[in-house]
């Protein structure tokens, strides 16, 4: 019986295994639940309404979210004939998964024991797959054959080009002050509260807005934006494939958090990995998620403040303030480890 | 001093404007996350209890009634018709036809020139508005339903509420009595 | 020049309403916006877009047309009062104010003092509630999901007055020929006072989150600019064209009720932008605002009088003024319901919240009019869409809708 036991243990530990489905996918789409009624709720109070309220009244309509989910599960999906098939079926799922795989990427621990894979280059990698997703969302538009569709696909293409370089730099940043791609060398880096984004506050903003335009969060959010397009490149989808794709956008923003925090908010810092499962791998997890809950919930709170930039104006301030800024950071990056302060 | 034209131009933006810009937007969001001034109607736990002189459903008092049909002819959706009724005469013992209104709910707009043109004061309107038919032709009175305040079932099972204007807040609940007047 | 848009096509060579031609090539993309749109109201915009830029646009309109004209001429006088509320219903009262006043200068009768002020009252408590309301569907075309819910929780602050005052939310019925309804009950200026001060609170806060908020000035600012003198051209009314430097308001250059004794101004902008035309909302908001004041003041001053025409009063039983002195409901003589009207002809013109409306008015003697022609404030903004979306990226679009204020059922009668 014991035998049993430890085997599914063992299993469960197994780092890729845990790594990619436990904190690549049921964690994050818990939090991104529970974002999503936290984005809701939050608007709500600032708008001075309610929000979610009857489903549960006593938990202030905590289950609202589980409630729209099942809905959306038995909801038809209907695929409409004048579409590409295969690729209208498979692209938001491709997207899902692509926008899960960077969590192999990122340490979630500095014991190698640990380790899904070698964390050499890991920070290219993270965000090398972290770029994939977007293109499959193009797919999907032009896949559903329909005007608004293709339109939002055009647009989530402009932000592609524009939003790209900046988080990727940003991110290269945290390179350019430790000299390593190494992502638990670049938390090691951060001891004893030196963390990034108070060393390099600049590439932490620009980062943080590159990760809003990407997510097509507030005020970013121009390729689904309701009054124009429908709901972008997602206007033909139904049912549980509509609910993959706005899933697989929250999902995308998770792993960016995740990043971020990993990247400028110190990690596992201030808790130290110690010995086994417990104390070497699931408590400094849990320290990098509430972190990037937090994070999550600043982005959330967007929505409630601001309306969306226009697409040009978007792509303006990407090129024209954000990459100059980046690349401020940057050179920001490269004169502190000059000088030695990190 | 009569109404004058004065001639106003858009604030240009100044340099720092977009960063206090940002900064304002953000603060003001925060201020109301903590402190949302709310005073959503939590229906039908609470109903908002309409004040005296709400225009509601319309309610006849057939011995006022003198048959005069006015309350028919200046309906604007016909939903006022007439019906003719034999009543015996008080006085004399004599039958006789008399004509009385009834009301279409399915048509009616609640204009209230019905209760406002009857020269005797035979008409009322109840204040509450909310009342569920189950169907098209339960919505039709006849001469008996039409004598009668029409049921209004979220007065059972809410508390009454009743808004008051308030300067900071905008609105303000506050509890009301079921029957008469407020409470405090 | 703040007014032209960047990476705007011929957008100089615009002068005369259907002076700018281009040719359309054959590689247009040809989107429909409405009217199932959520970005439409009841209306279709066709737009032809050269990549991000439209090239043409064709407000298609008339999808909530009910024949109200015709309608009016099948019923008795009175009876088209609710019915032409119905065009712009949260705007019942301007809206239906300039038909009550064609039909009395037929009559040959005028509203006693103290039912103009009540007209004035309702008048502008209805226009800062459709300001509110136009100020909400524009928030949430830009994506501003709290510039939609605060102006329509403000609304209600508006719409508890307006049915505190005349017994329903927005269908008020209110001014009738010869007068208004109901008197102001007690407690009401009170309210309203602490309403007004409640307003320009908000006011401020609208500020800080919409109106100065920078994503939201990026979004508008040179943005459907409209010239001045296409404004003049195409006929455009209300804030839309004092938005555009002209100094028109029906208010001030026709004054109707007690607007000539009231003290307020009429603010015009002169950048004709759509942020412009934001700005000139909130100050007429404001305006209107003062407006309510000095008529609270006056109602407070003054005792309960009547508010009929003696005409429809001198001859009222006893028990109408019972009620009327207990209650402030004026009840109706039931001449109202048989009414007839001299021959003749009228025309009368209202401010309401979207711009003119006028009503021409023809009584040929009997008990239903001969005809009712109105000409509503949308129905001539809705023609500037075709003159000012060429040229606009397709994310202007909501913006430029928006800052127009376009009521469909108000347009399309």
């Amino acid at each position: 019986m014991t035998g049993w036991v430890e085997a599914i243990i063992k299993i469960i530990e197994w780092p890729p295994l845990w790594q990619l489905v436990v904190l690549g996918l049921i964690a994050p789409l818990a939090v991104v639940i529970y974002i999503l009624w936290f984005e809701r709720k939050t608007a709500a109070r600032v708008q001075r309404r309610i929000g979610p309220y009857h489903v549960s009244p006593r938990i202030a309509g905590g289950l609202q979210l589980l409630a729209d989910l099942i809905r959306y599960s038995f909801q038809e999906v209907i695929i409409p004939k004048t579409v590409d098939k295969a690729a209208f079926i498979s692209a938001p799922l491709i997207a899902l998964i692509l926008s899960i795989l960077p969590v192999v990427a990122i340490p979630f621990t500095d014991v190698p024991k640990w380790f899904p894979l070698p964390m050499d280059y890991s920070l290219i990698l993270a965000l090398a797959l972290v770029t994939l997703s977007p293109l499959f969302i193009i797919v999907a538009g032009w896949a559903s054959n329909n005007k608004f569709a293709i339109i939002g696909g055009m647009r989530e293409a402009y932000l592609i080009v524009s939003y790209e370089i900046i988080a990727i730099l940003s991110f290269l940043a945290a390179t350019a002050m430790t000299g390593t791609y190494n992502l638990v060398d670049i938390v090691h880096a951060q001891t004893g509260w030196k963390w990034f984004i108070v060393l390099n506050p600049l590439a932490f903003f620009t980062a943080f807005v590159g990760v809003l335009l990407s997510t097509s969060g507030f005020p970013f959010e121009i390729a689904e934006s309701e009054h124009e397009v429908v709901a972008g490149a997602f206007t033909e989808y139904s049912g549980l494939m509509y609910g993959i794709n706005m899933g697989a956008a929250y999902l995308k923003r998770m792993i960016y958090s995740l990043l971020l925090t990993v990247v400028f908010l110190g990690g596992w810092y201030p808790l130290k990995p110690g010995e086994g499962f417990i104390w070497g791998y699931l408590a400094p997890s849990i320290v990098i998620f509430i972190k990037a809950t937090i994070l999550m919930m600043i982005f959330s709170f967007f929505r409630a403040v601001y309306g969306r930039y226009r697409l040009d104006q978007a792509i303006e301030i990407a090129w024209k303030i954000l990459f100059p800024l980046t690349v401020i950071a940057f050179g920001l990056g490269l004169l502190e480890a000059y000088y030695g302060i990190i | 001093m009569p109404p004058r034209p004065v001639e106003k131009h858009v604030h240009p933006r100044g340099i720092f404007s977009r960063f206090k810009g940002n900064l304002e937007a953000i603060a003001i969001g925060v201020k109301y996350f903590f402190d949302p001034k709310r005073s959503t109607l939590i229906y039908p736990k609470e109903y908002i209890k309409l004040r005296e002189g709400y225009r509601g459903f319309i309610v006849l008092v057939k011995n006022k009634c003198i048959s005069c049909s006015s309350c028919a002819r200046i309906c604007p959706a016909a939903a006022m018709k007439m019906v003719k009724v034999p009543v015996t005469d008080p006085k004399t013992g004599k039958q006789r036809i008399k004509k009385f209104p009834v009301i279409n709910y399915n048509r009616c707009i609640f204009c209230g020139y019905c209760v406002d043109v009857c020269p005797t004061e035979a008409l009322y309107h109840v204040p509450y508005h909310d009342i569920v038919y189950e169907s098209m032709e339960e919505a039709v009175t006849d001469l008996e339903s039409f004598q009668k305040e029409p049921e209004y079932k979220t007065a059972k099972e809410g508390l009454p509420v009743r808004y008051i204007v308030d300067e900071v807040k905008g609105l303000v609940k506050i509890r009301v009595k079921k029957e008469g007047g407020e409470k405090k | 020049m703040s007014g032209i848009v960047r990476g705007t096509v011929g957008f100089n060579d615009l002068k005369l309403p259907g002076a700018w031609t281009r040719k359309i090539g054959k590689d247009l993309y040809e989107v429909f916006i409405g009217p199932q749109h959520p970005g439409s109201g009841h209306m279709r915009i066709i737009i032809r877009v050269d990549g991000d830029i439209i090239v043409e646009a064709e407000p298609d309109m008339g999808y909530v047309h009910r024949t109200m004209e015709k309608l009016s001429e099948v019923r008795t006088w009175i009876k088209s009062i609710p019915l032409f509320e119905r065009m712009a219903i949260h705007d019942a009262c301007n809206v239906t104010l300039p038909y009550v006043r064609a039909v009395e200068k037929l009559l040959g009768i005028e509203a006693p003092e103290r039912a103009k002020y009540l007209r004035v009252l309702l008048c502008e408590i209805n226009r800062i509630a459709a300001f509110l309301y136009g100020f909400g569907i524009f928030g949430v075309f830009l994506g501003h999901s709290t510039m939609y819910m605060w102006p329509f929780g403000d609304r209600e602050v508006w719409v508890e007055l307006a049915e505190w005052l005349t017994g329903a939310r927005l269908t008020h019925t209110y001014p009738v020929f010869g007068g208004v309804r109901r008197d102001v009950p007690a407690g009401f200026t009170d309210a309203l006072r602490k309403a007004i001060r409640y307003m320009r609170r908000r006011l401020e806060d609208y500020r800080k989150i919409f109106v100065d908020n920078p994503v939201i000035r990026s979004r508008l600012e040179g943005v459907g600019y409209i010239p001045r003198n296409l404004a003049i051209e195409l006929g455009i009314t209300g804030p839309n064209l004092r938005a555009s430097g002209v100094k028109y308001d029906v208010r001030m250059n026709h004054p109707y009720e007690v607007y000539d004794q009231l003290d307020f101004e009429i603010p015009v902008f002169q950048e004709g932008d759509a942020y412009a035309r934001v700005l000139q909302r909130v100050e007429e908001i404001k305006q209107s605002l003062r407006i309510l004041e000095q008529v609270a003041d006056w109602l407070d001053k003054h005792e309960r009088s009547p508010i009929l025409h003696d005409r429809f009063w001198k001859t009222a039983p006893p028990l109408y003024k019972k009620v009327f002195q207990e209650q402030g409901r004026a009840k109706l003589m039931a001449v109202y319901a048989i009414l007839k009207v001299p021959k003749g002809k009228a025309y009368e013109r209202g401010e309401t919240a979207r711009g003119e409306i006028s009503y021409y008015v023809e009584s040929d003697g009997k008990n239903t009019p001969y005809r009712v022609r109105i000409h509503s404030a949308s129905a001539r903004n809705a023609l500037v869409y075709k003159y000012i979306l060429p040229g606009h990226r397709v994310m202007d679009l909501p913006a430029i809708y928006g800052s127009i204020d376009y009521f469909p059922p108000e347009a399309d009668r």
